[in-house]
């Protein structure tokens, strides 16, 4: 079997063409990472509705709560800049012994749980975050949680539209009062005993 | 909006959702799969087109070494179905692909050498292909969650050092143009102890500097907006500087030192987030190498070879540029597209097959060739970066940084070496190059990088 030289040329440029191929296939699949993740479809039955006045009816909604709580939590708040930032004055400090979940107060899952260790909890529309929200004001990698010195701390992730504790926007990283509501885009959680 | 809220509070599902994962199609696992598959197209298309350009003809005996791999490679992937469904989908393919176009080229070298049976540097690579995923495939297997590493971090870094020193000890050590790095193993072969030391350095960097990384990161004056630490803290970084130092005095290998070095600055910059450290590291290891290149002479060789190279003194000199202007040809030669596989004379430079594969691929698939092997390493090591900033825990963010720089590290002092951007030393192209251990370190490299990426998706997570 004899080749020609055309048949080698076009075998030359078919495999680079295949090599690169396979590159955009992996960027392609990994696009993700490169764009964010997609916005989610809602996928249960209620779906369409929901999706239309999800923009609309969920923010409204959800500064109520986010009054009640600032209004709730107010004295704590103003009691730790206060000075008397000794463990035990703080009683309504998130810390690893006081609190065991996380419990999303509003938006589409309110109601659900979700257990605390020691772990540092990432917040994000990508989907290697430990709580996923995937809606229009979440950003890729959102805030996250973590134990400094056995307290809870909320950092922002330079968010497009910022982590909001207690009704104020997050800039450094901040102790999380017990029971106090942290307001990413649609969804409320608190932390709990 | 009342009735709205009420409703989608009827809708909320209990915390823990029901354990449902059998049924569940694996995604990720199915898209590695269809990945893996073009993969060992490229792999056997790759072989095959070596052989239409070098013999004229297809020798179906030697297709063997395309499928060798692909079963390999699919028996690792029938692994991670069961052990790590999680595990990225990109990284087997990738390493898969470099490890098969490495074959094919060695194979290509072989070719011209006229050598065959287990003379053939291909079918000594494909066995240690075979060895290497074997290693990859015991590590996930035996290591089921990466913080068992943490435990061992002391352990560890001696395990690295010893296996640095090991080719120094008499009777075992064995010089190969004249670095040291080299352990005879009965009549088996040459093994390079050193390459499976950066794992195990990367083991201790990352659990030592997690441990203590507070009074390397937090105290010290500010000299020009850069907080630099005091003197005493300057401990860990002189031990790793006269470390890598040793390795060039007495190993006489350049790449190697500079490869630890560079894993530790990163390593440490990363723990503490401080400019400082790296400043301070480059200056030392920039000092070191200047002062061993005006007193040692295998190093003021290199430096002459870089910036010289295309003198005809140098070039014509007993261990001169010779290689590497050789290998500039052998680019130039290659230039946009190529020769084509087999229809280069890659054979004419030194040692084609294992330190200057890159210019043998270079003169075969030109620069677009090149171009997406650099192309795999960046997706590579764009994935290792990727899953440390995904961990949840210090250790798992530190341990996957530091195994994917170690990579991109490698690829950059000997790619770099090859293209004449810095002086050249001798280390391997990982995957690529002919070396068993470089692939069995970088196998368990890949290995362990899947493992995280399992270990960071299966953390208990809500979706909302």
């Amino acid at each position: 079997m004899n080749v020609s030289e055309l048949t080698l040329l076009v075998l030359r440029i078919g495999f680079l063409l295949l090599l690169w191929m396979f590159i955009f296939g992996i960027v392609y699949a990994l696009r993700s990472d490169l764009f964010g993740q997609r916005v989610r479809k809602m996928q249960t039955d209620a779906a369409p509705v929901a999706a239309a006045a999800f923009p609309a009816s969920a923010v409204p909604a959800a500064v109520p709560v986010a009054a009640a709580a600032e209004a709730f939590t107010a004295p704590v708040a103003r009691a730790s800049p206060a000075g008397q930032d000794t463990p035990a004055a703080q009683a309504g400090t998130a810390t690893s012994q006081n609190t065991t979940r996380l419990v999303i107060t509003s938006g589409p899952k309110a109601g659900t749980e979700f257990p605390l260790g020691a772990d540092t909890i990432t917040i994000g529309r990508s989907s290697d975050s430990s709580l996923v929200i995937r809606d229009d004001y979440t950003s890729t990698h959102h805030a996250r949680l973590m134990l400094w010195h056995d307290e809870w701390m909320l950092q922002d992730l330079d968010s497009t539209n910022g982590t909001f504790l207690a009704g104020s926007r997050v800039t450094v990283p901040t102790k999380i009062p017990l029971n106090a509501t942290v307001k990413i885009g649609a969804t409320s959680f608190e932390l709990r005993r | 909006m009342q009735s709205l809220s009420k409703a989608s509070a009827l809708r909320a599902r209990p915390a823990t959702e029901p354990v449902r994962r059998l049924h569940l199609p694996q995604k990720l696992r199915n898209l590695e799969l269809f990945l893996l598959l073009i993969a060992c197209f490229i792999n056997a298309s790759s072989v095959v087109l070596v052989q239409l350009g070098a013999l004229g003809e297809l020798d179906p005996t030697l297709v063997l070494l395309g499928a060798g791999l692909s079963v390999l490679v699919i028996s690792l992937h029938v692994v991670l179905r069961f052990v790590a469904r999680d595990a990225d989908p990109f990284i087997l393919p990738i390493a898969s692909v470099l490890n098969g176009i490495g074959i094919a080229m060695i194979y290509r070298i072989d070719i011209a050498d006229q050598e065959s049976g287990w003379q053939s540097a291909a079918v000594r690579q494909t066995v240690w292909s075979a060895l290497a995923i074997f290693c990859a495939i015991v590590v996930l297997l035996v290591i089921r969650n990466h913080r068992v590493l943490f435990r061992y971090t002391y352990i560890a870094g001696l395990i690295g050092v010893l296996l640095l020193f090991l080719p120094l000890v008499p009777g075992l050590g064995k010089e190969v143009s004249g670095a040291r790095v080299w352990i005879s193993v009965g009549s088996f072969g040459t093994f390079q102890p050193g390459e499976i030391a950066k794992i195990a350095l990367a083991v201790f960097f990352a659990g030592y500097l997690v441990r203590n990384r507070d009074s390397l990161s937090m105290v010290g004056k500010k000299i020009l907006g850069a907080r630099f630490p005091r003197f005493r803290d300057l401990g860990p970084i002189l031990v790793v500087w006269a470390l890598s130092m040793s390795v060039i005095i007495f190993q006489r290998d350049l790449g190697t030192a500079l490869l630890y070095f560079g894993l530790f600055l990163v390593m440490l910059y990363l723990a503490t987030g401080r400019l400082s450290w790296v400043i301070l590291g480059m200056g030392l290891f920039l000092g070191g190498a200047l002062i061993a290149s005006q007193t040692l002479d295998y190093v003021n060789g290199r430096f002459t070879n870089w910036l010289d190279a295309l003198n005809p003194a140098v070039y014509d000199a007993d261990g001169g540029s010779f290689q590497l202007v050789q290998g500039l040809f052998g680019l130039a030669k290659g230039g946009l597209l190529g020769t084509g596989w087999g229809q280069g004379r890659p054979e004419i430079t030194p040692v084609p097959q294992s330190d200057y594969i890159i210019a043998s691929l270079g003169e075969e698939l030109g620069l677009a060739g090149i171009f997406a092997i650099l192309a795999l390493y960046l997706l590579f090591v764009a994935r290792g970066f990727r899953i440390g900033f995904a961990g949840q825990d210090d250790f798992g963010k530190l341990l996957a940084v530091g195994l994917a720089f170690v990579v991109a590290l490698q690829c950059f002092i000997v790619i770099g070496g090859v293209t004449r951007v810095i002086p050249l030393t001798g280390l391997t192209t990982p995957f690529l190059a002919a070396g068993g251990s470089s692939l069995v370190a970088n196998w368990i490299i890949a290995a362990l990088l899947l493992r995280l990426s399992d270990t960071v998706r299966n953390q208990p997570r809500l979706v909302v």
